[in-house]
């Protein structure tokens, strides 16, 4: 088995439209989060705060390429860009057929989807659709658009899977390479901002409510006061490359991917189970051939949902015990679903290279269903060594990494 | 409608869905060769057209013979004689 290593990273998020913005972001504790004018035109929706993303030289994507895209390939694309340039790639390795490319996303564009619908009802009229909005609105939107776009003749897959979209195409990118089956692979997942996505959450009553005045304030994982999630946008994307043709063209190298799992819950839709969970932990331990003590950080899932935190703490603790520093990024910006491990773990990483664990943003005071696992709310300096990644979805889908430096 | 307008708004469908600069937009100006528009764009102009002039044209046979801008303002201005376009002519 070959080692698999992250040469590359680029990322669009509520924070900034580059890797550095969304370092400078968390490490300057920023809330991304606002009110969001317009959404109370949705009847229903409690949910009014969500964290966009803006990216601002669209137009460098020439108009054939772009038409095609909606917003989250958009962030995709330049965030592969940033990562393809980081990475040092040059055209001939993106088009060799040995580069692939998956990206996942929870859905197809849900802005290009919600205007497709009010195009063509109440009449079922279809003379007036673009012939556009069939590569927005589908599953692949974004890996489809990137590969075309960057020329990549490898594998292109998409994996969707909500919340651990971007994990599982992490994860899955990680298998490739490891196994042979291609030297280099973009990874990461996309995800736009809309209010129907946070309305589909609003619906199950798993998003923050209560702080539609105070947006800052959310959401705020593991903490007593949490009410729910908050929707984010943006993409993060990860070169992922083989490691002896990594280091004979002296790419930098910014972690080692050494273990994934993932797997199903097999038992409910929506609500999380904590002994899940833990297996999927144990196993990701296990496939890199590491024990729970070896392990410096965890860079948990938690979304501020009063369920999934409190199971996924229990988790932790079952398998790590007390004294491994754990934190989440969403209270920075959101949730931003197919697009949250990859940026989340850009940030993990980040603070790897720089011994420092970033805190939980908006834990105050930990909610006592979630205590017995080592929060970190101030910025801690450690050595990590090892980290773990881990994302929980909806439908019963986990998934967890380990990176080491 | 007069045929300034007719221009003028076909010039904007090309400006609005198609990015193409208006300094580019001359009646000989072939579709596909000089404004860089290709089969999927079609079915996008022949959508622009058909809300910009409050018409339907999609399955009229006389937009396959389409190749330059003059084309389609002959062809909309045809349509204006024949009664096709709205009476407000804005």
């Amino acid at each position: 088995m070959r080692r698999v290593v992250i040469s590359g990273v680029g990322a669009i998020s509520p924070l900034g439209d580059n890797v550095v913005s969304l370092i400078e972001g968390i490490t300057q504790g920023k809330s991304a989060v606002e009110y969001m004018d317009g959404w109370n035109q949705y009847v229903g929706l409690r949910s009014l705060v969500g964290a966009y993303s803006v990216c601002k030289d669209e137009k460098s994507i020439p108009r054939q390429s772009r038409r095609s895209m909606s917003r989250m390939s958009i962030f995709a694309t330049k965030a592969a860009e940033e990562a393809i340039a980081d990475a040092g790639m040059d055209e001939g390795m993106l088009r060799s057929g040995r580069t692939g490319c998956i990206i996942g996303s929870t859905m197809g564009s849900p802005k290009s989807l919600s205007d497709t619908f009010e195009i063509m009802l109440p009449d079922r009229d279809l003379t007036k659709l673009s012939s556009m909005k069939f590569f927005q609105c589908v599953s692949h939107t974004a890996a489809m658009n990137v590969a075309q776009y960057l020329g990549i003749r490898g594998r292109v897959m998409a994996t969707s899977a909500a919340c651990a979209s971007a994990l599982q195409a992490i994860g899955t990118g990680f298998e490739l390479v490891r196994h042979g089956m291609q030297e280099v692979v973009l990874c990461g997942g996309a995800e736009e901002l809309h209010p129907t996505v946070t309305g589909s959450f609003d619906i199950l009553f798993a998003t923050s409510t209560g702080y539609n005045n105070d947006p800052k304030k959310t959401p705020r994982p593991f903490d007593k006061k949490r009410d729910g999630l908050v929707c984010g946008e943006g993409s993060g994307i990860l070169v992922l490359e083989e490691y002896e043709q990594a280091k004979k063209r002296g790419a930098k190298i910014y972690a080692e991917v050494v273990g994934y799992n993932t797997c199903g819950s097999g038992l409910h839709v929506s609500q999380s189970n904590c002994a899940v969970m833990e297996t999927c932990m144990k196993e990701s331990l296990k496939d890199a051939g590491i024990s729970a003590g070896d392990v410096d950080y965890i860079c948990a899932h938690a979304t501020a949902t009063i369920h999934g935190d409190k199971e996924e703490a229990k988790a932790i603790k079952a398998v790590f015990g007390a004294s491994i520093p754990v934190s989440s990024f969403k209270g920075y910006m959101g949730h931003t679903l197919g697009a949250s491990g990859a940026l989340e773990l850009i940030v993990a990483i980040d603070g790897m290279q720089k011994g420092v664990v970033y805190p939980t943003k908006n834990l105050d005071e930990v909610a006592p269903e979630c205590e017995g696992i080592m929060h970190v709310k101030e910025p801690l300096k450690k050595d990590i060594n090892i980290l773990v990644k881990n994302c929980f979805a909806f439908g019963g889908i986990n998934a967890a990494l380990v990176c080491k430096k | 409608m007069d045929k300034q307008r007719i221009v003028e708004k076909v010039n904007q469908v090309f400006e609005e869905s198609f990015e193409i600069e208006k300094n580019e937009l001359a009646p000989e100006k072939k579709i596909f060769d000089d404004l860089g528009l290709d089969s999927l764009d079609i079915v996008d102009l022949v959508v622009a057209l058909q809300q910009k002039f409050s018409i339907k044209i999609r399955d009229d046979e006389r937009v396959r013979n389409i190749r330059s801008l003059k084309d389609i303002y002959d062809y909309i201005t045809k349509l204006g004689e024949e009664g096709v376009l709205p009476k407000d002519g804005k």
